[in-house]
C-alpha cells in the first residue's frame, strides 16, 4: 500500500509542507525527497527574496540599472514575470515595488512598523527588465525595482516538486508554500488529490475542497498581511494607481495547470470586480477560481475542480 | 595499562551508545494527511437548508499566506 509521508518547516516567510507518496517503505529515499525540496526551497529564496539584503533579486534591484550577474532561478522567474505582465495586460506587474513600499510594506512582514502611508510619485508601472539568459545577468531600467511576491512561492513550489519526484519509486507528491500548491503524480489513496480552500471569514473553517490531478492551486486577498495605520492597508498594489487596490474580492483561488500561472492568476484577480474576473477566467479556459467577496457567497468561476463528494456551499 | 583501556572502551561503548540515540531519535518524516472540518449545506423536509458539518480528509488547505513570526 502506499503511503503519504510528510514534513513541515518554516521558509519564505511562512508555513511550508511537502508531501510524497512511496510506494515501497524506502525510508531513505523519501527522506532524501523531502530534503530535496527544502532545499530547492531555501535556494530559490537565497536568489528571490527581496527581504534577504544579500539575495541575488536585492543586488539586482541595488544595481541603478547596471547588468548584474545572477543566478539561473532569478532569470527564469523574472522572465516569467516578464511574461505574465504580457499575458494579463499589465493587471500583474513585478515592478510594483516602489509603490509597495511608499505604501508601507518596506520589510519582511513581521517586521513591519506602523507609519504613514504615502504614494511613489516617481513610479510607473511596466517598466523594463532585461535579461541576458547567455551570460547569466539581469538589467532594470534605472529608478525600477522589482518584487517577485505575486509569482516567486508558485515557481519555488514548482521547482521543489520537480526536485523532490526525480527519486523513481515515489508515486506522486505536494508541495505547499503558505498556500501556494503544486501537486503531482498519485496520492496514497488513489483518486484525486484533495485541497481545501481556507473561508476567509470563518478562521480554521474550509469553504470547499478542490480535487485534483496535478497542476497547482495559489490564493491571494487581503485577508492577511494588513499594515498601516488600522490595518487599513494591503499588500495588493493595482499597478493602474500604484496604491493598495480598492476593489477586489476578499480571496480569491485559483486553479491552473501549473503553479506559476495559479499564483500569477490569483495576483491579478485578487484586484479585479466580479465581472472583470469573470471575463479573465473566461478567456482562459485552463484555470479556474473561487472568488470570495467581502460579502455574500462564493462565485465558482470556470469548471472549478470541486470535489462532489464534499461540496460546501455555505449559506450566504 | 589495562585502566587506560578500561577507560578507552568505556569512552568508545559510550559514544556508540549515544549514536545509536540519536539516529533512532532522528527527526522523521510524519506520514499525515490532515483534516479539514466542512460545512455541507443539505436540504431538508419542507425546503429548509441546514448545515451538517462533516469531516473532509484533504492533502494540504489553500489561503492567503499567513505571516510566521
Amino acid at each position: 500500500m502506499n503511503t503519504l509521508w510528510r514534513t513541515e518547516w518554516r521558509a519564505v516567510g511562512t508555513t511550508c509542507a511537502a508531501a510524497v507518496t512511496a510506494r515501497s517503505q524506502d525510508e531513505r529515499e523519501v527522506h532524501r525527497a523531502l530534503a530535496a525540496a527544502q532545499e530547492e526551497v531555501a535556494a530559490c529564496e537565497r536568489e528571490l527574496s527581496r527581504f534577504d539584503p544579500a539575495s541575488d533579486l536585492s543586488r539586482l534591484n541595488a544595481a541603478g540599472g547596471g547588468w548584474t550577474p545572477v543566478g539561473r532561478r532569478l532569470l527564469e522567474a523574472l522572465g516569467l514575470a516578464v511574461r505574465a505582465r504580457e499575458e494579463t495586460g499589465g493587471r500583474f506587474d513585478p515592478t510594483v515595488l516602489p509603490a509597495l513600499v511608499a505604501a508601507g510594506y518596506d520589510r519582511s512582514f513581521e517586521l513591519l512598523e506602523e507609519r504613514e502611508a504615502r504614494r511613489a510619485d516617481d513610479w510607473r508601472a511596466g517598466t523594463a527588465i532585461e535579461l541576458d539568459a547567455r551570460n547569466g545577468r539581469a538589467r532594470l531600467e534605472p529608478g525600477t525595482s522589482v518584487d517577485l511576491g505575486g509569482i516567486g512561492k508558485g515557481y519555488a513550489a514548482g521547482r521543489a516538486l520537480d526536485a523532490m519526484l526525480v527519486a523513481s519509486s515515489l508515486a506522486g507528491g505536494i508541495v505547499d508554500l503558505g498556500g501556494d500548491i503544486a501537486v503531482r503524480g498519485e496520492p496514497p489513496e488513489g483518486g484525486p488529490w484533495l485541497v481545501a480552500v481556507a473561508d476567509p471569514r470563518r478562521t480554521g473553517e474550509t469553504l470547499a475542497v478542490l480535487a485534483l490531478d496535478g497542476g497547482g492551486v495559489a490564493t491571494s486577498g487581503r485577508d492577511a498581511r494588513r499594515f498601516g495605520p488600522a490595518g487599513s492597508l494591503h499588500h495588493l498594489i493595482d499597478p493602474e494607481s500604484g496604491e493598495s487596490a480598492l476593489g477586489g474580492p476578499l480571496t480569491v483561488t485559483v486553479v491552473a495547470p501549473d503553479p506559476v500561472a495559479a499564483e500569477v492568476n490569483a495576483t491579478t484577480l485578487a484586484i479585479a470586480g466580479l465581472g472583470e474576473a469573470e471575463a479573465h477566467i473566461a478567456a482562459r479556459p485552463r484555470i479556474s477560481a473561487l472568488y470570495v467577496p467581502h460579502t455574500g457567497p462564493a462565485v465558482p468561476l470556470g469548471r472549478l475542480p470541486l470535489a462532489a463528494e464534499r461540496l460546501v456551499v455555505r449559506a450566504a | 595499562m589495562q585502566r587506560i583501556w578500561v577507560v578507552v572502551l568505556s569512552v568508545w561503548a559510550m559514544l556508540a551508545i549515544v549514536a545509536v540515540l540519536a539516529w533512532s531519535s532522528r527527526p522523521v518524516a510524519s506520514p499525515p494527511p490532515a483534516s479539514a472540518q466542512s460545512v455541507r449545506v443539505v436540504t431538508g423536509p419542507g425546503g429548509k437548508q441546514h448545515l451538517v458539518v462533516v469531516k473532509a480528509p484533504v492533502h494540504a488547505t489553500t489561503a492567503t499566506s499567513a505571516v510566521v513570526h
